[in-house]
Formats: structure tokens, C-alpha cells, sequence
């Protein structure tokens, strides 16, 4: 669960905060402002201040807040002049937006408020779809409106370009006043503020709601407030029915607004939907009884609450939220519900969970039990979390009087903080201390916006003191003598199965405490020291053996592709081996068996409804083995036997090495294979990896896999006989064939780096070389040392440049090479012989991807990025940012064998499509034609799809919504989510034209998961890639991290090394194009995806300078729209949108843009590998190695890449496991 | 909440050596048989380790009494092995210098005047359950066993016997909770070993007033007036414990505090 904040007003008027990470509350930096009233979403805080005007406060955003604007400048070609700003009568404003509607003169644009600061000065666009533009950024058509060209022909009469610039919101972390009413501030101030709409069915992502009241009773609706703007644009009267004076308002999540009067009653606003965000019109509820007047309503999702003026608490029941547009039931409830407790207010957080302030001892209380099933809780527990101790200096009145001063002296001058002094004073403060310390802004306390009614006249000399310091505003608060006077949830999120560590003092183990009693430290000292000799009695035999055991039970497996059939799953474990025996259901019979030191990789495989397991035992036919079990319980009870039996044959226990391999599935579980462990189980002489085959029971032809890179100082060594009838034999060095796209054929072409070729007719021995199937020279010098029906030794040793080969251990000829030797993937010999054995040698270890074995950590994510020193970060599908912290174990294994892990959330949507085919009698309705597809159906419209019958994966995952309908879907939609086609399947668009026979929608519904693994919750800014390098070689470098928010907006993290491997804080880096994909390596090389699909690379990075100074764009390869990239030391490789994989060719170190790009095409190999593979999927580009994920999920491994061949000349295949990211760039 | 998983661990821990040698009356072969020597762990019950023993031993035992219940016999007494082992190893051992712990093992002549038979490990188990559910009854009005399924109660078993202590206290962990509405246990489940039996009797975790009672508490209300030590898994807790931390931390598997008493 990500932490979030819930806030609280203390009897003084200041604003804290209870992290639920955290355990104390802290102080929100004093700005000289009390507070009366708090309303929060997350991120923004809204609040009524002791002068009765509202505050803004932004905080906790990583990525700064940045609008674009944008004005497009057009011209008509004129006969005499050319080019001209002199338009027709009939055109387009000289300067518009982009589809020439408004009038957008650059001179006219202005900044909305002093919370905004511009980003430099108005800029030219220069590039159109990702390619760049010549002629200042102009584009050409023939007429308004066309489609633009960046050429001039003869017929373009008109052209336009386009202007930018960006503002930025500069307020962020202080309060920011909202300009009041009227010029005169006092003369109709605020009595009370709600924010609330985040989650509005279908509204634009960002949509927040604002209503506040007057102290005239008006009821008031600020417009435009969203995450772009958060100050919102103006307020709107709301009229409310005659007789009816407002005097608190709610508003929930869901746009639903309640609202009490002055008399007891309450209104409920009807109507709210994402078409009328303030809604259409009132309805009336009465309060809880005759002489119950309500004082105080929140609203929650689907509960409200309300206190009565006699302090009593009142739940509404039948209320839910996410009808409440539609439905007046909804919207009002049917009945008040009368709770225990006496409280002076409350407030009701998104997920109905409910905190108040109790009225006696004005304590926090929160409502323990609540939940979907039960929202009216069981108990109130009180909160004991105490006050973090306040900077005591802050509210020193010379402080105070200092930027009182300043303040009064220069309303519009920005600088009035003492941010030094602040700083200082406030280093004490935990964790991420930018949060909190005020920046050097215009929208500081003091800076207002400017509005463009009240403008400067704001700052009379009259309306100033009353703005800032109303004179009473110490009298209000000396009254209370209680600690808290108000509770605000509305940002906070707090799963009520895992309370935050706020009630320490509540409950019976008080174990703090306890841990240092004396008789508990005595009790434990006794434990230890019962038996002091056991010693004597280490040889003896326990009497529970706890080494064997065997683990038995049903299940239904699969062997290969094929069917599921009943069968009896044996895990047994004897002392130090295991094996697995699958035996037919009579439990009698054995369907196969093997050891358990053949399992490569054990995987969830589970679809809806069925939990299964996938065992990998690559060197078995079949090579997977699926097995599925009735219950998710079963499934895991058996992931965890195998888990934690074959870590422990593999001997992979503990804390993975520093260069291990991660890799995701598509079911969002993270493996590791750690090289460590390979490089320990090969055999080694001296400096070599030893690589041995036996190969005396084979009969030529024969064909070996090499593995090694076959870089120079690689040895192999082929003993064997000769027939007696031999005439031809042959032993080749083959490498990858070259494979050529025809007519959607592949056509193969191979390749030998060395074909030795004795003929013992012809008494020589012939060398050649196969380059894409066309042999080369012949070179047969020498004589013929082997015999016929002799044994002998071959050993053919890799130079730089040339093979050495030795005969019986005489050198017998060299052969130069002709294609790199490191491309060399195979041996095969043919012809009559007898080979015995087989040794290789190599320098670097040998590497056979089918042979990895992958162990599996907790979590559920989407990417997992890893560096050099170790340093691991991931990515979950809601874009959350984890750090690894060196744990091993999670959700997976249960609370065995698991270390460091944390709980931790993901979510996904669920979608599925409604179609529906016009007929001229009824319109558009869900009978279809017979050919037609589905009426409820996936994005393809082949597989049919329900939305009742939605399985989930697990048991682990829970609905969190229902069924919605989706409003931002690509194309657009119309006001009921609709998009239009002239059939199946065709382009969508958003408004119905008279040739569309068709139409669709899509629905969601969001789905969460809850598990555990080594993972540490990052904060809030959500990402979609990220990307580690260390700047130097040594392990306690700082790491350059690069960063893309869920924006496409590029940020570098600060402060990451080893040790802190979280960093310190985000610097945003701007872009002119959102990014979907950045790679970093090694540190001052930096390259990213465009969302068009072109690539960037950032030039002017040094040590001291880590974010560079600015983008280049490089014009993606012909046809294709670059999706993912990864670079690193060997090369830029990055994957197109077709599957297809590019290479940057002739990067040089001073030119590291490189020149072209050279393609690879998934060939025959890499089609084959896993079912339904059309491309790749993702590629990551170690120090020295290239691996590939292909969207079937194969797993590849990059062959013979080497300086002239950069890269590389074929793939070698990994085992399919699902798996759609891997990261290698931490192996070395 | 028993969450102090260190004390939890090291009572799971807790082994005894014990040397087992049948009785020589009992051997037919010309060869007595080795002693045979085990670690026992002191949470669990003779019936679930002593397979291996029964095997050591058969093949010297009259072919006619190889069938027979094996019942284990130590300074003349029959071993009640309805009694935890560590129970049974405080209450007859009383210092170190006795280890290893030397058991003679009978096939004839079964006591059933002193001890009760068992007949499998079954046995053991409906014995185990009862007092597992009757600790329940006087924690949580027995709400929580009744409560679990049975793949809970098996699990609560096989974590038992087969020595496995994530295991057991997976599951163990919710009897051991205290209700929301409840800080503490209903009373606290124990028995006093004295006088060749045991006494139970009704006793809060916590006093009228509200005071976290201790084991002296205990020791008052069950002995009142009289100078007692308690000593269990092998060692004397302090009398300033609190009782609500003893039955949560120091309760064998069935759930009760085993408490020997050393006047």
C-alpha cells in the first residue's frame, strides 16, 4: 500500500500530518497562517484559513506542474508578396490554436496566477510526427484545414507553425492564496471548503471538485480546478432552494455533495456527472430526528457521516457514491443509523473508512472494522501517535515580524520567505525533507493571485491586515485546550487489515516495552542455557527428522501443449536431492520422473480459474511441464516446496550476487539468475571455463550447441576414430545463418567460419569458409596426417586472427579468419567417424541461456531494472516505484525463508468492448449479424468476453471497482463512451458519421493484488521506465538514474548509491515530447523513445552535470516507431512497434548518435522458440551482452557480437517462460 | 499477540537427550541391544518420536510381544505419555547431572492401571485437539478453535510432529490473538503440576483494577501463603512475569501453561 497522509488541525491552528509510514505527527511549516478547516485529496490540500479566505497547498509532487501552451501562427501565400500574416476575412486568426477556432496571440497569453512562472521564452516547434522540419518550423497545405506537409509544394497556398512554452506551477510545498470574492476581502470571506472528485466516473484524469460556502451562505463551485491547474479558474455561485442557508459542505470522491444548513437539514446535490461536474439540481433530507440538527457532514465513496449538534454520530445507509450521478437514491440514502460515541467531527476518507475528533477529549479517533460488507465499523480506537517536537524557533516573533515585514512591504515581490533560515531550522525533519520546506516562490503565503477582476487593488492597505493576520485570530483558538480540532482523510488511504503503526499504546502486547524487561531478558537468558552440555549430544540422532520428507497430492498436468489429465504430483526430498515423480492416478503406475536438479525455473502459469505451475527441465522432452491444482492454496503450498527445494540444490540461497540477471513475466512475478552460481558450478582449469561433452555414444552426424563466445584463447579439442571406409569427413565451426525475408518466406543462408575437410581419397585436407551460403576459397596445402581407421586428436585454437589447428598435437596448418570467430554457435561433424570426447576451453565463462536457472523473488511488477553495483529498482503496473532492499522470499513462499520483505499493492484493469450494429429499424442495438463478432468481445473482437463472468487470477487478487465505462479510449469518444466505425474491425473515431454502421465501447474494471517481497516503496511519483548506471567503476559510485513519470516527462534521481539506494530526491528534465522509453549507459550516455516513436539522445552530460544539457532527436529507422531502447557500453539497441529489433551502426565515441540504423528481424529461431511469437518484445543491452524478450515470451541470448560485428550474428534461444522484460545490465 | 518471535523460537528449540534401553528381562537374544540414544524435542509427545525406538528394539523382543504397545518406564514409574516431554522431564529430573535421560522401554506387561493406552497416533492427536480446544474455551469462550477449519487442526498437527515451527504457528498465531473488543485473554489456560497430578483453576490475566496480574499473582490465588517456585521448559520465570505474556509465550502446543511446582 503506498503511503499517504492524513492531516489534523491542532487547538493552535497549525496543520500536521501523519505519514502512514510514519508513526508522529509533523508540523506543516508555519507561514504566519492558521487554519480552521482542512479538506484533502492526494497531493492537494485545501483550507480555510483564520482569516476565513482559502489556501492551496501542492505538495509531495515529484514532477513539477507544466502546462504547454501552444499558438499556431499562420500565413496565406499572396500572389505578389509570397508568405504573408494577411489572411483572408474568411480565415483563421493570424495566431489560433490548433484547429484555428480561438484566437491565441502570443501577446494575449498570460500566466493565470503569481503561482505561475514561465520556462523560458516562446519557441519555434521544429519537428512534425517525430521528423524534423526545416524552413523555421514552418508547415505547408494547400488550404485551412489539411492535412500539413513539412515540404512546400506548388500547390501549399497556406502554411503554419507552431509556437510553445511552458509555465510552470511554482507554489509547489506552500500555501497559496485563492483570490477572495470581491476586492474587498471581508466583505463576504469563507466559512467552510471541500475538495473532493478525483475518482468521477469517465471524467478526465485529473478532475478535482471544490465547493465552499460563504459566510453569506452561498454556495460556491470553483471551476476548472484539476491537476494541471490546481488553483482552478473562478468561483460559481450555486443557487440553492429559498429558505435554505448553507453552512458546511461535502463533497466525496465521486462528485456526490452534501451539504447541512443553519436548521439541521441537509441537501444532496443530484446529477453530478462527468457532463455536469457541479451537478443539475438539489434534494432535501431531513436529519436524523426532530430535535437532531446536523452540524457537520463528510462524504465518503459509498458512506456519509454526520455529527449532530449534540455531538452525536450519524451514518447514512443506502448511499453509494458511484450511482449517485444518476440515481436520487443513490445520492441521498434511505435512513440515518445512530453510532456509539460522542464526537465534534469527522471525516470520511475515499476507500469509507472514517476518523473523527472525539468531543470530550478532543482526541483522534479512527473507526476500526469498516469495510465493504460492514461501513459502519465496530469501535473507535484512538490514534497515539505523538507530535514530531516542533522547531521551537519557528514561532519566534521576531521570525515572524521579519517576514511580516517583507510581506507587507512587496505584495508582488516573490521573495519573502526566509528559505535559508527555514531549511536550517528544519534539517532535523526525517526523510525526504523538500516535502515540507518552503520554496523561493511567488506562491509563498504571502504571494496572492492575481485575478483579473481584484488584480493589485487586492493589496489595499485595508484588506491586507485582515487577509494575513486578522486581528482575532489568536482569540479563536485560545479556547480549546484539547490537542486536536480537526481530522482531515481525505488523502489518506489505510487498509484496515494493515493498520499504519499509529495506535502503539492501544492493545495488549506492549512490545516495546517489553523487549527490555528484566524477566523477559532473564526468561530468554534461562532458554539459552537450558542443556548447557548439548554439546556432548551433537552426533545424536533427532528424533524428528526434518532433512527427508515427501510431499505428495493430486493434480492435473500437461505435457507439452496438450491436454490436462489427472495425475499424482511426488515431491521427495532426501537428505540433499530431490526428485519429482508425476504417477497416474491410481498412484500406482509412474508417468515420469525426474530429479529436481533438472528444474531450471518453477512459474506461475495460472490463467483465470485455474492456478498452475510451469516446471522448465529444458533438458527433458517435453521441456515444460504444466500442472494444474484445484486451489490457489494447493498451488502455492507446492511453488513454495519446489521454491525452496530447488534453491536449495542450486544452492541459491540468501542474498542474490550483485550481477545478477532479472527478468518479469507477463504475470508480473521477477526471477533472478545469478551468475555467481554458474560460475561456481563450472569446471575450471587454470584461467579457463572448462566445457566437457561425452560423445562416444553418438553417431555422426552430429551437432553441438557452442556456447562459448569462441573469443581468441578458446580451445577446442575433438577426440575420435576415423572409419575404415572413411572417404569424406567433415568438421565444421558453423555460426548463426543468415535468414532473408521473401515473400513472407524466410529463406535460410548459412554460415561456416571453418569447414576442415579431409578427403582420404584425395589425400588433403580442404579449409573454406561458408559466408551466407556461398563457399569461399579453398585452401587444402599440406598433406594428409589422419589415417583411416586410427584414432585422433584435434585441437583448433582462436588467435586474433587466424584458427590454429593442431593434429595429434603437431600444428598442421593456420587458417585466417574470414568471418569473426566469435560468431562461431556450433560443431557438427559428418562423414564416417567415431568421436569420443569433446573438450572446450574458454576464457569467459560458457553460457547456455536453455541452462540458467531462475529463482523467483515476491512482488508483482511490470519492469526491474538493475546496474552494476547491484542497485535494483522496479516498476509495478500501476507504475509504483520499488527499490530492492536485498531481501529474498515474498508472497510467493509464504513467511518461510523470506527476508527483508514489506507488503506490497498492484493493480490492473480488466477490459472488455461492447459492440453494436446499426439496422434502420431500431438503430443501433446489440443484434449483430451473423458474421459479425462478438457483441461483448476483447480489443480484436475474436474472443468473446463477458462481464459478469470475469474470473480473477487468484484468490490474491480483489475487485476494487466495478464495471465502467471507459472514456479515454485512443480515437475518442462521444458523451456515452461510444466510438464509431464503418464496420468491424475499422478505424474508431468519436462522432458519428453518416456512413457508420457500427459503433463500441469499452468497459473497465480494476483489479488489486496484496503480496509481500523485497521491495521498498520509492514515494509517490509514478513511473514508466527507469534506468540505473553507476558514473564510476568502483561500488560506492553515485549511480546516474533516469526516469520517466508516468507523463513521459524525463527526471534523474538524486543521491543514489549503494548504501542509499532510494537517492534523495527527482530533477525534472524537460522535454519537447513526452518519452516512453530511456536508457542510461554508460553514465554520460543517455538515450530515449519519443511517444511518436523517434529517439533522443542528451548531450552535455559530465560527472558534475548528470542531467545534461539538452535533447537531440534522431530520426527513427524507416517505418518504424522506436517503442523501447537500451544502450550501454556495446551499442544502442532499441525495439520498434512491429517487434522488430535496431541497431544504431558506426557509433563512434565522438560520434555517439552513430550514423543508421541496421535492423534484425525476428528469424525462423526466434519465431519458433515460443508459441505465438511474432517479434520482440523488449531488449536490454548489458556491458558486454544483448539479451531479448519476444512477445511469446522467449527468453534470447545475442550471439558473436564483437567490434566489427557489433551486432552480432544470431540468437541463441532461452527457455519460454513468459517472461516480457529482462535486465541484464548488471551482469559483467 | 505472541509476536516475540526470539522467546517463541528458542522454547520450539528446546531438545532433551534421552537414552532409551529395553528392559533386559524383556530381551530373547543372546545379545543385549545397544542403548539408543535421541534428541527429543521437549514440546512433543513420546508417542510421535519414539517409531525409531520401537524399531531399535523389536527384533529382541519374544515374537509374540512385538505386537504389543511399547510403554516407557523411568525409575520405576510408567511415563504418563499423555504429558508433554518436557513436562514429564521437569517434573522427574531435577538436575542436569541426570542427563543423558535414561528410559527403559517395555513391550509386557502394560500398565493399564497407571497409564491410559494408546492404541496409534491418533490417539495422541484427539487427546492433543481436546486440550488444544479446551485452552480455547477459557481464552475465547472457545470461539476461535471451533472456529477453524479442519486443514487449521491438521496443520496445528503435523506442525507438531513434524517438528516444523513456521508451520504451527501459522496457524497457532490466531489462538493466540486477543479479541478487539479484548486486550487480554478470558483467563489464562495452565495446569499445576503437584502431588502426582495437576490443579487447574479460573484466573484472569488482569485484576479488578485493571493491573496486569503476574505469575506471583498466580502463585498467591492457587497457593496462597505458601513459598512455591514454578519452573517450566527448564527453567524458573521470574515472578514479576505477566501471565498474559506467560500463556502467549510459554504455553506448550495444546495451548496450556504447564507449570511444575517445586515446594
Amino acid at each position: 500500500m503506498p503511503s499517504s497522509l492524513l492531516f489534523g488541525i491542532n487547538n493552535e491552528g497549525r496543520v500536521h500530518t501523519l505519514s502512514t509510514t510514519g508513526t508522529m505527527w509533523r508540523e506543516i511549516p508555519y507561514a504566519g497562517q492558521e487554519f480552521k478547516k482542512l479538506s484533502a485529496v492526494p497531493y492537494f490540500l485545501w483550507a480555510l484559513g483564520g482569516d476565513h479566505q482559502i489556501y492551496v497547498y501542492v505538495h509531495g509532487l515529484d514532477i513539477p506542474i507544466r502546462v504547454r501552451e501552444e499558438a499556431y501562427e499562420n500565413e496565406r501565400w499572396l500572389p505578389i508578396e509570397g508568405f504573408s500574416s494577411r489572411l483572408l476575412p474568411t480565415d483563421r486568426y493570424r495566431f489560433s490554436n490548433v484547429d484555428g477556432t480561438v484566437d491565441r496571440s502570443i501577446d494575449k497569453i498570460r500566466l493565470p496566477s503569481m503561482a505561475w512562472q514561465w520556462e523560458g521564452d516562446w519557441q519555434l516547434e521544429l519537428t512534425l510526427d517525430g521528423q524534423p522540419l526545416d524552413h523555421q518550423g514552418w508547415t505547408y497545405a494547400v488550404d485551412f484545414p489539411a492535412q500539413y506537409y513539412s515540404k512546400k509544394q506548388w500547390k501549399s497556398c497556406v502554411r503554419r507553425r507552431l509556437w510553445v512554452r511552458s509555465r510552470r506551477y511554482s507554489a509547489m510545498n506552500s500555501w497559496c492564496a485563492i483570490a477572495p470574492l470581491h476586492k474587498d476581502a471581508t466583505s463576504e470571506p469563507f466559512i467552510d471548503i471541500s475538495i473532493g472528485g478525483q475518482s468521477v466516473a469517465g471524467a478526465e484524469p485529473g478532475t478535482m471538485l471544490v465547493w465552499a460556502v460563504t459566510s453569506h451562505n452561498r454556495v460556491m463551485f470553483r471551476t476548472g480546478v484539476s491537476t494541471k491547474s490546481p488553483e482552478g479558474a473562478r468561483w460559481n455561485p450555486i443557487p440553492t432552494p429559498i429558505g435554505s442557508e448553507i453552512n458546511q459542505i461535502s463533497v466525496g470522491p465521486t462528485g456526490l455533495v452534501w451539504a447541512a444548513l443553519l436548521d439541521g437539514r441537509a441537501l444532496v446535490r443530484v446529477g453530478v456527472t462527468r457532463d455536469s461536474l457541479s451537478g443539475e439540481s438539489w434534494v432535501e433530507v431531513r436529519g436524523p430526528g426532530d430535535n437532531l440538527k446536523i452540524g457537520q457532514l463528510s462524504v465518503g465513496t459509498c458512506a456519509v457521516w454526520a455529527v449532530t449538534q449534540n455531538k452525536q454520530v450519524w451514518f447514512r445507509k443506502g448511499v453509494k457514491g458511484e450511482g449517485a450521478g444518476l440515481s436520487e437514491e443513490l445520492a441521498a440514502g434511505c435512513g440515518w443509523v445512530e453510532m456509539v460515541g460522542r464526537m465534534a467531527q469527522i471525516s470520511v476518507a475515499a476507500n469509507d473508512q472514517v476518523w473523527a475528533v472525539g468531543a470530550d477529549d478532543r482526541l483522534v479517533y479512527y473507526r476500526s472494522g469498516v469495510g465493504a460488507s460492514d461501513l459502519t465499523g465496530k469501535r473507535w480506537k484512538a490514534l497515539h501517535a505523538p507530535l514530531q517536537s516542533r522547531p521551537s524557533s519557528m514561532c519566534e516573533p521576531s521570525t515572524i515580524a521579519e517576514w511580516e515585514e517583507q510581506s507587507h512591504s512587496a505584495p508582488t515581490a516573490p521573495t519573502s520567505l526566509p528559505v535559508g533560515d527555514l531549511a536550517s531550522k528544519f534539517e532535523t525533519q526525517p526523510k525526504n525533507p523538500k516535502a515540507w520546506s518552503p520554496v523561493h516562490s511567488v506562491g509563498s503565503i504571502v504571494g496572492t493571485e492575481v485575478h483579473p477582476e481584484v488584480d493589485e487593488s487586492v493589496w489595499s492597505d485595508g484588506s491586507r491586515e485582515s487577509c494575513i493576520f486578522a486581528e482575532d485570530e489568536e482569540l479563536g483558538w485560545a479556547e480549546y485546550e484539547a490537542p486536536w480540532s480537526w481530522v482531515e482523510a481525505g488523502a489518506c488511504t489505510v487498509d484496515p487489515t494493515q493498520l499504519p503503526n499509529w495506535f502503539a499504546e492501544v492493545g495488549g502486547g506492549n512490545n516495546h516495552t517489553e523487549m527490555g524487561e528484566p524477566w523477559r531478558l532473564r526468561i530468554l537468558d534461562d532458554l539459552k542455557l537450558r542443556l548447557p552440555t548439548k554439546d556432548l549430544y551433537k552426533e545424536w540422532q533427532m528424533a524428528v527428522d526434518t532433512t527427508s520428507w515427501v510431499h505428495t497430492g493430486e493434480a492435473r498436468v500437461s505435457w507439452g501443449s496438450g491436454q490436462f489429465v489427472d495425475c499424482v504430483l511426488q515431491l521427495e526430498w532426501v537428505q540433499i536431492t530431490g526428485t519429482l515423480t508425476v504417477l497416474n492416478p491410481d498412484g500406482a503406475s509412474t508417468m515420469n520422473l525426474f530429479s529436481l536438479n533438472d528444474i531450471t525455473c518453477v512459474q506461475c502459469c495460472s490463467e483465470p480459474g485455474s492456478p498452475r505451475l510451469g516446471i522448465h527441465v529444458p533438458r527433458h522432452s517435453p521441456s515444460l511441464l504444466k500442472f494444474q491444482f484445484s486451489s490457489d492454496a494447493q498451488l502455492e503450498e507446492w511453488q513454495a516446496h519446489f521454491a525452496t527445494t530447488c534453491g536449495r540444490l542450486q544452492h541459491v540461497l540468501g542474498k542474490p550476487s550483485e550481477g545478477s540477471v532479472w527478468a518479469v513475466t507477463t504475470l508480473g512475478d521477477a526471477f533472478i539468475w545469478d551468475p555467481t552460481q554458474l560460475e561456481s558450478n563450472q569446471l575450471r582449469e587454470n584461467d579457463y571455463y572448462v566445457q566437457k561433452f561425452d560423445l562416444s555414444g553418438k553417431e555422426s552426424p552430429i551437432k553441438v550447441a557452442l556456447h562459448g563466445s569462441f573469443k581468441p584463447g578458446t580451445c577446442l579439442t575433438l577426440t575420435g576414430c576415423i572409419g575404415d571406409d572413411a572417404d569424406r569427413i567433415g568438421i565444421n565451426l558453423d555460426a548463426h545463418s543468415t535468414y532473408r525475408l521473401r515473400h513472407k518466406a524466410h529463406s535460410e543462408h548459412e554460415n561456416t567460419c571453418l569447414h576442415f575437410n579431409p578427403r582420404f581419397v584425395e589425400s588433403h585436407i580442404v579449409r573454406n569458409s561458408m559466408i551466407e551460403g556461398k563457399w569461399g576459397k579453398e585452401e587444402k596445402e599440406g598433406d594428409l596426417p589422419l589415417k583411416r581407421g586410427q584414432e585422433f586428436v584435434l585441437r583448433i585454437e582462436t588467435t586474433e586472427d587466424a584458427f590454429l589447428i593442431y593434429i595429434d598435437d603437431k600444428l598442421f596448418t593456420n587458417y585466417r579468419h574470414r568471418l569473426p570467430p566469435s560468431s562461431v554457435s556450433m560443431l557438427s561433424i559428418w562423414g564416417r567417424l567415431q568421436p569420443f570426447k569433446l573438450v572446450i576451453k574458454s576464457p569467459e565463462i560458457i553460457l547456455d541461456p536453455l541452462n540458467l536457472y531462475w529463482r523467483q523473488v515476491g512482488g508483482h511488477l511490470r519492469r526491474v531494472e538493475s546496474c552494476r553495483v547491484g542497485v535494483t529498482w522496479a516498476i509495478g503496473y500501476d507504475h509504483t516505484a520499488w527499490v530492492y532492499t536485498g531481501g529474498w522470499g515474498g508472497g510467493f513462499l509464504g513467511a518461510l525463508d523470506s527476508h527483508n520483505v514489506h507488503p506490497m499493492t498492484d493493480s490492473q484493469d480488466y477490459r472488455v468492448y461492447e459492440n453494436q450494429r446499426w439496422n434502420p429499424v431500431t438503430g443501433y442495438t446489440s443484434a449483430g449479424l451473423p458474421t459479425d463478432r462478438y457483441m461483448w468481445s476483447d480489443a480484436t473482437g475474436k474472443q468473446k468476453r463477458t462481464r459478469d463472468q470475469v474470473k480473477l487470477l487468484s484468490v490474491k487478487w480483489q475487485w476494487v471497482s466495478d464495471w465502467m465505462i471507459d472514456f479515454h479510449v485512443p480515437g475518442g469518444v462521444d458523451r456515452d463512451g461510444w466510438q464509431y466505425a464503418v464496420d468491424f474491425p475499422g478505424t474508431y473515431h468519436a462522432h458519428k458519421n453518416f456512413t457508420d454502421y457500427v459503433r463500441r465501447r469499452r468497459w473497465y474494471r480494476r483489479c488489486a493484488v496484496a503480496t509481500t517481497g523485497p521491495w521498498q516503496e520509492l514515494g509517490h511519483t509514478k513511473l514508466i521506465d527507469v534506468s540505473l548506471e553507476p558514473v564510476k567503476d568502483d561500488l560506492d559510485s553515485i549511480i546516474s538514474v533516469w526516469a520517466l513519470a508516468s507523463g513521459g516527462q524525463a527526471m534523474v534521481r538524486t543521491g543514489v548509491t549503494r548504501s542509499n539506494p532510494a537517492g534523495l530526491g527527482w530533477e525534472h528534465v524537460s522535454s519537447d515530447q513526452p518519452l516512453g522509453s530511456i536508457s542510461c549507459g554508460p553514465y554520460n550516455l543517455v538515450w530515449a523513445t519519443g511517444k511518436k516513436g523517434c529517439a533522443y539522445w542528451r548531450i552535455g552530460i559530465t560527472e558534475n552535470k548528470l542531467e545534461g544539457e539538452r535533447w537531440v532527436c534522431v530520426e527513427p529507422p524507416n517505418g518504424g516507431q522506436l517503442k523501447q531502447i537500451s544502450v550501454n557500453v556495446i551499442g544502442v539497441w532499441a525495439v520498434d512497434h512491429m517487434g522488430r529489433i535496431h541497431v544504431r551502426k558506426e557509433v563512434t565515441t565522438t560520434f555517439p548518435e552513430g550514423t543508421h540504423w541496421q535492423t534484425i528481424t525476428p528469424d525462423p529461431l526466434v519465431l519458433n522458440a515460443a508459441p505465438n511469437t511474432t517479434g520482440f518484445k523488449h531488449v536490454s543491452v548489458g556491458r558486454n551482452e544483448v539479451w531479448a524478450a519476444t512477445n511469446g515470451g522467449a527468453i534470447l541470448r545475442r550471439a558473436g557480437i564483437c567490434p566489427s560485428n557489433p551486432a552480432g550474428s544470431g540468437w541463441f534461444v532461452g527457455i519460454p517462460g513468459n517472461w516480457q522484460q529482462v535486465s541484464v545490465r548488471a551482469f559483467n | 499477540m505472541a509476536n516475540d518471535r526470539e522467546i517463541l523460537r528458542e522454547v520450539w528449540e528446546g531438545k532433551l537427550p534421552i537414552s532409551f534401553q529395553l528392559d533386559p528381562d524383556e530381551v530373547v537374544e543372546l545379545q543385549q541391544p545397544d542403548q539408543f540414544y535421541l534428541m527429543v524435542p521437549r514440546l512433543s509427545y513420546f508417542p510421535l518420536v519414539t517409531d525409531k525406538v520401537r524399531k531399535h528394539f523389536l527384533r529382541y523382543v519374544a515374537n509374540d510381544k512385538q505386537d504389543r504397545e511399547m510403554w516407557l518406564e523411568y525409575d520405576g514409574q510408567p511415563i504418563k505419555w499423555h504429558y508433554p516431554i518436557g513436562v514429564l522431564f521437569d517434573l522427574l529430573i531435577t538436575s542436569d547431572d541426570q542427563l543423558p535421560w535414561n528410559i527403559t522401554v517395555h513391550f509386557d506387561k502394560f500398565p493399564e492401571n497407571q497409564i491410559y493406552r494408546f492404541n496409534n497416533k491418533e490417539t495422541v492427536e484427539s487427546y492433543f485437539m481436546a486440550c488444544l480446544k479446551e485452552a480455547d474455551v477459557l481464552k475465547h469462550r472457545g470461539q476461535i478453535a471451533s472456529n477453524m477449519q479442519k486443514k487449521d487442526h491438521n496443520q496445528l498437527w503435523l506442525g507438531l510432529q513434524n517438528d516444523k515451527f513456521e508451520q504451527f504457528w501459522a496457524v497457532n498465531r490466531k489462538l493466540m490473538e486477543v479479541s478487539s473488543e479484548q486486550e487480554h485473554f478470558k483467563y489464562i489456560p495452565f495446569r499445576c503440576y503437584i502431588d502426582d497430578g495437576y490443579r487447574q483453576k479460573l484466573i484472569k490475566p488482569v485484576a479488578e483494577d485493571g493491573r496486569r496480574k503476574t505469575l506471583q499473582d498466580l502463585i498467591n490465588e492457587m497457593f496462597p501463603g505458601r513459598n512455591v517456585n514454578i519452573k517450566t521448559h527448564g527453567m524458573i520465570p521470574p515472578l514479576e512475569t505477566p501471565l498474559q505474556w506467560m500463556s502467549e509465550h510459554l504455553s506448550y502446543p495444546d495451548n496450556f501453561l504447564h507449570l511444575c511446582v517445586q515446594m
